[in-house]
């Protein structure tokens, strides 16, 4: 309890944090242009912006309704003895866009090189989540599967085999529950593994 | 390996027109030419767009594949091609997940029928609003809160102390008006911000923080989707609607979410017009809590006034109706660090928004007061206030209303702790104040978002529109000998 609140107020009060002036909803910027980059892509409210804010020790606001970022935040992130630049994108369900939001992330993943993708899904709903995943990878990306909310999954008795996953896919699959922060060591790992070499 | 992404491939004629497509695309793109090739022959308007550009003539030779690929299939080709990834998915899921049923949750699935069902999720939403929104912020934040940093430490210790420090060492009065006495930057301005508005806003966005966090929002929508749909919106827009009760600028921003530019208009415009930022909000139910029959006017004529304009828009904008279709994230605890960094973040930013802009406007009723400027606009304004049985004192909330909304409820505040208002006058000046103009800032992002014309058009409705509302309700309550 005591430690809840002490992390929320050094979260809130983080020098790395900038206040968006039109809107409460805060949102990150740092410039990266010159880092490799990972970018957080996947349905809305799958917890990206729960990872952008693991990853670069910076605070963007997290709910639990989807939609919560309409902006796409910026911020670094060191990751084994690479500094990134993360980016977290509004929500997204396919690569054809429908709202404004979701053509914002699908021109940055046009716009951007970005040295890894971590596609974070629900876990519990793998099935619905895979196609893009697929869709992804077909767009040539360096994707990393980020299973998340893992707990609610096997709340609901789904037990998911990861290590088949990866192996049935091909690609590198890391399962996590972000919040608690469980899985976030391995996720690293994976960047440092699979991420393309810095140029 | 079967379900490898690398051996993936949709069915031959699809593939074929795949290849067509590949060897056609001949600049470069930063995505795989594979990809671009499936939103051509799913006919992606943007990208459509990009390739005919970088293409040139091939563009004629792309369309060409098009066709004839769609002629080759009864269905349309995004229909199909979302259906095979789709197989596939289902393919691996089935290899990796085992589901066993024993594990779900009996209690969260019971709540979350209970909040969708209409006969249960309405006592629920009134409770929720009861609670949350009118003990809570209301009564303790607005009340209690207010009372002690207002009433106690600014009216008893602070102010008295500022006054009698400018007085004593100042010798001119505009300076001692600049900084104490009635308009002070210390005495009002920074007193609205600390006293009135902060502590109000802050209890909102802290029990806004929970109620989101909790899964509850995406309930709602779905519970008021179809009440939603008779006023040309879905129910996805109960999150920025809902937004605009703690803040209408970020509401107004978060209405990008909606699907169609017809939901957006018709979702911007009512949340300039009917609803309540939490400090408008905070304000008036503490102003009307002494009074009932005056709060539930209020509620009853917001309403009415939600309805109608949302139904008349709906009417006035052409467009379809758009298929409700929302995630619903299951229900959860909220996370205290999260409500509570979420708060702070939020109250930071609104205080660092609000601090410097209510500090000037002490300054610019100073200005105003000095130059006479100030009372020849409040003699302007005073006549329409006439006709609504207002006291003249009131066209300082209005003309500050415009100014910050909040800023006009923090003046009502002010005058009804004078006595000066009437129960009737109370919630006249609350229903124009709460329909009136956005404040700065929502305008602002009106602008951004929805355009110049939009923006301005829309404040044109608007601005008469409250006061004939004020006038129309001071007469009908005067007719009926309601709230004397």
């Amino acid at each position: 309890m005591k430690n809840a609140i002490i992390s929320a107020f050094s979260k809130s009060f983080s020098k790395n944090r900038k206040t968006n002036a039109a809107g409460c909803h805060t949102q990150a910027q740092q410039s990266v242009d010159h880092l490799p980059k990972i970018m957080l892509i996947g349905t809305p409210n799958v917890g990206k912006s729960v990872i952008f804010n693991k990853l670069t020790g910076m605070y963007v606001t997290v709910s639990n309704y989807p939609g919560t970022t309409v902006e796409v935040s910026k911020g670094k992130g060191r990751i084994g003895n690479t500094i990134y630049g993360i980016i977290d994108t509004p929500g997204m369900y396919s690569m054809m866009p429908i709202t404004d939001e979701e053509r914002v992330t699908r021109n940055l993943i046009l716009e951007e090189k970005p040295d890894v993708v971590l596609h974070v899904i629900d876990a519990k709903n793998l099935c619905r989540m895979l196609p893009m995943t697929l869709q992804l990878y077909e767009a040539g990306l360096p994707v990393i599967l980020v299973l998340n909310v893992m707990d609610e999954a096997k709340r609901l008795g789904m037990k998911i085999d990861t290590d088949e996953l990866e192996r049935m896919l091909g690609i590198p699959v890391v399962a996590t529950v972000a919040a608690l922060n469980k899985g976030m060591d391995k996720l690293r790992e994976r960047i440092i593994k699979h991420g393309r070499p810095a140029a | 390996m079967e379900g490898q992404l690398l051996n993936f491939r949709y069915n031959d004629k699809l593939e074929q027109a795949i290849r067509k497509m590949e060897d056609l695309l001949k600049s470069a793109y930063n995505i795989s030419k594979r990809e671009i090739a499936l939103l051509l022959l799913q006919e992606d308007e943007e990208i459509l767009d990009r390739v005919g550009r970088q293409e040139g003539e091939r563009l004629e030779k792309i369309y060409q594949v098009i066709q004839e690929t769609k002629q080759s299939f009864e269905q349309p080709l995004n229909y199909i091609i979302a259906m095979e990834r789709q197989e596939w998915a289902n393919r691996v899921t089935d290899k990796v997940v085992v589901q066993n049923t024993a594990g779900s949750s009996r209690f969260g699935e019971i709540l979350n029928k209970l909040t969708i069902q209409p006969l249960t999720g309405i006592p629920i939403l009134l409770l929720v609003l009861y609670f949350g929104l009118y003990k809570f912020v209301g009564v303790l934040g607005a009340g209690e809160v207010v009372d002690f940093l207002e009433g106690e430490l600014f009216e008893g210790y602070i102010n008295p102390w500022v006054n009698n420090l400018v007085t004593a060492y100042i010798p001119w009065k505009p300076i001692q008006e600049l900084i104490g006495l009635d308009y002070g930057i210390i005495t009002m301005g920074l007193r609205y911000a600390v006293a009135i508005i902060l502590p109000i806003v802050g209890f909102f966005f802290l029990i806004f923080s929970v109620i989101e966090d909790s899964g509850y929002l995406p309930r709602l929508a779905l519970l008021i989707d179809r009440l939603f749909k008779k006023i040309g919106l879905s129910g996805r827009a109960v999150i920025p609607m809902t937004l605009g009760f703690g803040c209408g600028t970020m509401a107004t921003m978060v209405s990008r979410t909606l699907e169609t530019k017809r939901e957006r208009i018709i979702a911007t415009f009512l949340l300039a017009l009917t609803i309540p930022c939490s400090a408008q909000l905070g304000v008036i139910m503490s102003l009307l809590s002494g009074y009932p029959a005056a709060m539930l006017i209020w509620i009853i004529l917001m309403l009415l006034v939600f309805l109608l304009i949302g139904y008349l828009t709906a009417k006035v904008v052409p467009g379809d109706q758009t298929n409700f279709y929302m995630e619903v994230p299951p229900l959860r605890i909220p996370k205290l660090s999260n409500v509570l960094a979420k708060t702070f973040s939020r109250m930071q930013w609104y205080f660092v928004e609000i601090l410097p802009l209510f500090l000037l406007g002490s300054v610019i009723i100073w200005v105003g007061n000095m130059t006479g400027l100030f009372q020849k606009l409040l003699l302007l304004v005073q006549p329409i206030l006439v006709w609504m049985d207002l006291p003249p004192e009131t066209a300082e909330s209005f003309v500050f209303g415009f100014f910050r909304r909040d800023y006009g409820a923090a003046g009502l505040y002010d005058l009804q702790s004078a006595g000066l208002l009437s129960p009737r006058q109370l919630v006249v000046a609350a229903a124009t104040l709460t329909l009136f103009v956005p404040c700065v800032a929502q305008f602002t992002m009106m602008i951004k978002e929805r355009g110049w014309k939009m923006a301005l058009g829309m404040v044109a409705i608007i601005f008469p529109f409250a006061f004939i509302v004020g006038i129309l309700l001071n007469a009908l309550l005067n007719m009926l000998g309601v709230l004397a």
